[in-house]
Parts: structure tokens; C-alpha cells; sequence
């Protein structure tokens, strides 16, 4: 994937609204269908679905938080970060940390996670000062690097003594949220903490930080002459981003109950940034689809019985295809679709 | 008022203004040159992309050259861009809105000066439309709203008419000559169209190779042979 990163890297030629005539249904990101559709998942899935899928499901969920942090810094800013599976292993670090040596509830420990993660989050802000595109792509890529390698020296906490809360021998799990300790009742919250996910960033983008960005996305220039502070206003959305990155990972770590310092590397961080560009970034659809395509799909393909690894091939050619045909995504694709039965349901 | 002293831009090599020296307290007051003469570097130094050379800039008193971009808008300098700046994406109402975000006011507040200035604009009844539905005239207008709205101290705008029919030139010369009884605000107007000019701006100075060659009444300066032969050397250049 290392070598495709150059091409999402230039979001102003692809996503400007100069280059394609936007889809009238895309008026808010966010609206109330994610809502429903969110509410339809969480009754349906659990009924429907055995452990295998489940679990498959549940990751989908924790992943479509990723996408759509990845997503609300692209579509408002136009910035390309390849650092959020990183972010998502600072939350993720923070909730083991606090739930093994604090035993604070898990909502606690989630909310730290996230803000942990923010934190995080607004530290790579100060390169996006600086630069754009294709260094700052490189600049967050080697950030993820570096945490792949301190993290596989720290590893995560699992139950030990000390700072790091590392065990060698008799390693503890973490415990779940007592209101969802099956897999099932895990599913519904995974899927309500989404919700809030898709909550925080309609709200932010209804409101003074969503006006202030699309000013910024138009030109810092007219920005600055409306009296948005620019950097002020990309710290905000770094560490909004960041911080639901960071409540992704400490879902994971929730649905999993240990993390492990492999399942990190810089790698996955181009991988989901580039699917959320493939699910598409201009509509909340488009993290699930993303989220779909990380998840479900090499599951998919291995119960066929196929490598699940063959999904990277696919992927590599749907990104292909999004950046040469569809720059809004498959969820683009869909918008335009929906808009074009809906005109044909309103003549006929 | 406004008192540049001494301004200076250099662009590797080129003078993009020299030495400007000029107090401008008309409450509408024009600039003018030929293409390539400083006209937009000038309103570019007032609102912080540019840092000039040398030299400084006061608006009531207050130096500007101090304040970073943001903190300028806030203190009330607003502008317009040669290149209109309304984002496609965002309703009339919150393109204009997003001047009012940062400044302390009570919802009711900012909901009264909001209609206040979308009514003097004439965008009232597209004030919930989405921008990208706008035609030319209308996504100008927006963007004079956003240098009017709350309460300005000196409006920047350039080239607004550019691209507008006779008719809609005519709206914005009363659009922009009521800025000062509207918002108690000084206007610089840049513009090509010397009617324009004419109509609205009491002084008027003008700009030739980043040199300011007359500064004054505009009948006056509009009647100077140097700024005739300027003039006519622009005219029979883009003619
Ligand atoms: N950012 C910049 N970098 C380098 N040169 C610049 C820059 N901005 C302007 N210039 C140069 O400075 C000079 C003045 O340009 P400016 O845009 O201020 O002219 P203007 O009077 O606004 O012209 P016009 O009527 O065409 O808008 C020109 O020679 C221009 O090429
Ligand atoms: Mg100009």
C-alpha cells in the first residue's frame, strides 16, 4: 500500500467541490437515517448473527469510529493523517492502563482513552501547520512508525506491577462494561458509543468549528479575514479526531479484552486511511463502509474459503477506482444513486 | 482612519509598494491602478497575509501590523477577496455567520445583527439556500455581508464589482456607499470601473508601480495628467 499513499495525498484536486458538481443529498454528513440505521444493526445483528459473525460485526463498529475520525479531518480540512491505528493503540493503552490499575469504570477508562488519544492527536496538529499533502502524509506515517516500535518495547498492560503494567506470567483480562458483558450486549454498545461518535461530529460540524473549518477548506486566507484562528481551529480538529480514534481503541480493547502489540503496525494506518477514501468521506455511510470493507470483507473471503489476505487486492483496485472515478466514494456512489430515484419517485 | 507611513513590500526583487505614505479619512475611499500596480498587496498588507518591508500601518490609532490575521478581523477590519471567498457548501446565513462566531454576544444579539445584515445586503430571502445556488451577484453580496455584519471598523473590498452587469453594479454602488450610515465603517474600494469610483468614494489614490503617484478628492485626482496618462496607458492596454 506504502507506494499508493501519494495519490489520496492531494485533497484539494480531489474532493474540491470545483472538480465535481456535489451531490444535492450530501447536505449534512451526518443526519438522523445513521440513527435509525444504527438502531436497525444493533437490534437485528445480535439476533441474526452467530459468535463468528458477531465478533466480525463488532469489529466493523469499533472501525467505522476510525474511519469517520479519519474522515471529519479530510472532508474539513483536507488533511491526510496515516496515523490513525496508532491513536486508536494510545486509547487503547490508556484503557488497559486505568482499568488494570485503577479499576475505574469503563466509561471512565474510555473517556480517558479518547482523550488520551487526543492528546496525541493534537501533537501531530503542529506538523499540519507547517506542511500539507504529501509531507505531511509522511510526517504522520512516521509517526505511526514510531509508535509500532515503542509500543512493541512497552507492550500494552495486561494485569502487571509498575508504570507499564506489563505481565509476564499470569496475564489478566480486562473486564467489559457490567452492562455488556456478552458479546451480544457488547455489540449494542459498541454500536451506541457510534452513535455518539456520529453525535460529537454533527454537532461540531452544525456549529462554530464546523463554519470555522469550511472557511479554513476554502482558503486559510478567508479564514483569517473572518477572524477564524486557523491554528486554534486545526488543533480542534486533530484532537477531535483523535479522540474518537482513542474511544475506538479503547473499544477494542473492551471487545478483546487485551491488546496485542502486533495488531499496530504503521501499515494498518494507510490501510484504513485509504478505505475510508474508498467507503467515502463525504458521507457518514461512508465509515461504515469502510469499516465493512477493513472487517468484513477478508471474513467474508475466508469463509468462501479464499485467503482473506486476497481482500488487499481488491482494496488496492477499489482505491484505484476511487481516486480516478468516484473521488466521494462508494458512499458517493450510493448518494448519487438515492438522489436519482428519489427524482424519479418525485416525476412519476 | 487610516495612516500607512513609509509602507514597503518587496517581492524578490520587485517593489510591489514603495514607500507609501498616505492618511485616508473619507468614509468611502477609492484606489486605483493599473493592473500589477500594488492595489491588492496594499489591502493584503492592512489585513496580514503580507508582511511589508518596511513601514506601518494604524487603523483608529491601533497598530496593525502588531496583530496577527484573526485578531485583526476581530478588532473589526473585514475585507473581500478580487477572488470572492463564499464557501459553496455553507447556507447565506452561516457564510456570514461565521464573522460573529468568535466575537462575545448574546444569542439574540447575534441573531438581530444577523438579520440586520443580510436584510441591507438583499439576501434575505436566500439567506437559507446553500451558496453553490447563488449566481454572481448574489455570492458577491455574501461576501459584502460578511464585512458589514457586527461592527466593522474599516471595510476592505476588492474589485467587487468585477463580473457584475450595469444593473447589479448599481445595487452594489448603494450597497457600498451606505456602508459608513449602515456600520459607522471607513471603506477602501478598489475597482477598475472609474464611474464606480466616481460615484462612491470621496478621496481617492492611486497607484503606479507601487508607487502612490496622487492621493486626494477624486474629482481632483482623477483630473491630474499624471494619473491620466497612467490611465489612459491601462486603458489602451486592456482595451
Ligand atoms: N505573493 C506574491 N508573490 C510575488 N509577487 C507578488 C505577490 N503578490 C503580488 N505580487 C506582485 O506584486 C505586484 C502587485 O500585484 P497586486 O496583486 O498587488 O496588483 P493589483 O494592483 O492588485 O493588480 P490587479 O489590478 O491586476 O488586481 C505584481 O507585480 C504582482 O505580480
Ligand atoms: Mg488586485
Amino acid at each position: 500500500m506504502a507506494g499508493q499513499i501519494h495519490l489520496p495525498t492531494a485533497p484539494s484536486a480531489l474532493s474540491a467541490s470545483a472538480v465535481l458538481p456535489v451531490a444535492a443529498a450530501e447536505r449534512a454528513p451526518v443526519n438522523l437515517s445513521a440513527f435509525l440505521v444504527l438502531g436497525v444493526l444493533a437490534i437485528a445483528v445480535p439476533l441474526a448473527a452467530n459468535t463468528l459473525w458477531l465478533k466480525v460485526a463488532t469489529g466493523v463498529m469499533i472501525y467505522s469510529l476510525t474511519a469517520m475520525s479519519i474522515a471529519v479531518l479530510y472532508r474539513r480540512l483536507g488533511l491526510v493523517s496515516l496515523t490513525h491505528v496508532a491513536l486508536m493503540g494510545c486509547g487503547g493503552w490508556v484503557v488497559l492502563r486505568l482499568a488494570h490499575g485503577f479499576d475505574t469504570p469503563f466509561e471512565v477508562n474510555l473517556l480517558c482513552g479518547g482523550l488520551g488519544a487526543g492528546l496525541a492527536g493534537t501533537a501531530l496538529a503542529w506538523p499540519a501547520l507547517r506542511m500539507r499533502g504529501l509531507y505531511l502524509a509522511l510526517v504522520t506515517l512516521m509517526a505511526a512508525g514510531a509508535y509500532a516500535i515503542l509500543i512493541n518495547v512497552t507492550q500494552f498492560p495486561n494485569g502487571g506491577d509498575g508504570w507499564l503494567g506489563v505481565a509476564v506470567r499470569a496475564v489478566a483480562f480486562m473486564p467489559r462494561p457490567w452492562i455488556a458483558l456478552s458479546d451480544q450486549a457488547y455489540f449494542v454498545y459498541c454500536c451506541g458509543i457510534v452513535a455518539l461518535g456520529y453525535a460529537l461530529i454533527g454537532w461540531h460540524e452544525a456549529t462554530r468549528a464546523g463554519r470555522g473549518w469550511a472557511m479554513i477548506r476554502r482558503s486559510e486566507a478567508a479564514a483569517m479575514s473572518v477572524g477564524v484562528n486557523v491554528t486554534l481551529y486545526k488543533v480542534w480538529g486533530f484532537a477531535l479526531s483523535g479522540f474518537l480514534a482513542g474511544i475506538a481503541g479503547g473499544l477494542l480493547a473492551g471487545d478483546l479484552q487485551f491488546l496485542d502489540a502486533r495488531s499496530f503496525p504503521a501499515a494498518e494506518s494507510v490501510m484504513i486511511f485509504a478505505l475510508t477514501i474508498v467507503g467515502g468521506a463525504w458521507h457518514w455511510y461512508g465509515a461504515l463502509i469502510a469499516a465493512a470493507l477493513y472487517r468484513l470483507a477478508p471474513a467474508i473471503l475466508n469463509n468462501a474459503g479464499v485467503d482473506g489476505n486476497a481482500a488487499y487486492i481488491f482494496f488496492g483496485l477499489a482505491l484505484i477506482q476511487a481516486l480516478a472515478t468516484a473521488p466521494k466514494g462508494i458512499a458517493g456512489q450510493i448518494a448519487g444513486l438515492l438522489d436519482r430515484l428519489a427524482r424519479r419517485g418525485s416525476q412519476g | 482612519m487610516i495612516e500607512i507611513d513609509r509602507l514597503s513590500v518587496v517581492f524578490g526583487g520587485i517593489h510591489a509598494l514603495n514607500r507609501v505614505t498616505v492618511t485616508l479619512m473619507a468614509p468611502v475611499s477609492g484606489i486605483i491602478g493599473p493592473n500589477g500596480a500594488g492595489k491588492t498587496t496594499f489591502l493584503n498588507v492592512l489585513s496580514g497575509f503580507v508582511r511589508p518591508a518596511e513601514g506601518s500601518v494604524r487603523m483608529d490609532g491601533l497598530e496593525l501590523l502588531a496583530l496577527p490575521p484573526h485578531a485583526r478581523a476581530r478588532a473589526g477590519l473585514r475585507r473581500s477577496f478580487q477572488r470572492e471567498q463564499v464557501v459553496d457548501e455553507m447556507s447565506v446565513e452561516d457564510n456570514v455567520r461565521v464573522v460573529l462566531d468568535p466575537i462575545r454576544l448574546s444569542r439574540a444579539e447575534r441573531a438581530r445583527l444577523l438579520d440586520r445584515a443580510l436584510d441591507y445586503c438583499g439576501l434575505t430571502a436566500v439567506r437559507r439556500e446553500r451558496a453553490e445556488r447563488l449566481n454572481a451577484c448574489e455570492r458577491r453580496m455574501t461576501e459584502l455581508a460578511r464585512t458589514i455584519v457586527g461592527s466593522p471598523q474599516l471595510v476592505l473590498l476588492d474589485e467587487p464589482g468585477a463580473g457584475l452587469s450595469q444593473g447589479e453594479v448599481e445595487r452594489l454602488r448603494q450597497v457600498i456607499a451606505g456602508i459608513h450610515a449602515f456600520a459607522g465603517a471607513q471603506t477602501l474600494l478598489i475597482d477598475h470601473d472609474v464611474e464606480l469610483i466616481q460615484a462612491v468614494c470621496q478621496d481617492t489614490m492611486v497607484l503606479d508601480f507601487g508607487m502612490l503617484i496622487a492621493a486626494g478628492p477624486t474629482a481632483d485626482v482623477l483630473r491630474d495628467a499624471r494619473v491620466r496618462a497612467v490611465y489612459l496607458g491601462m486603458e489602451e492596454g486592456t482595451a
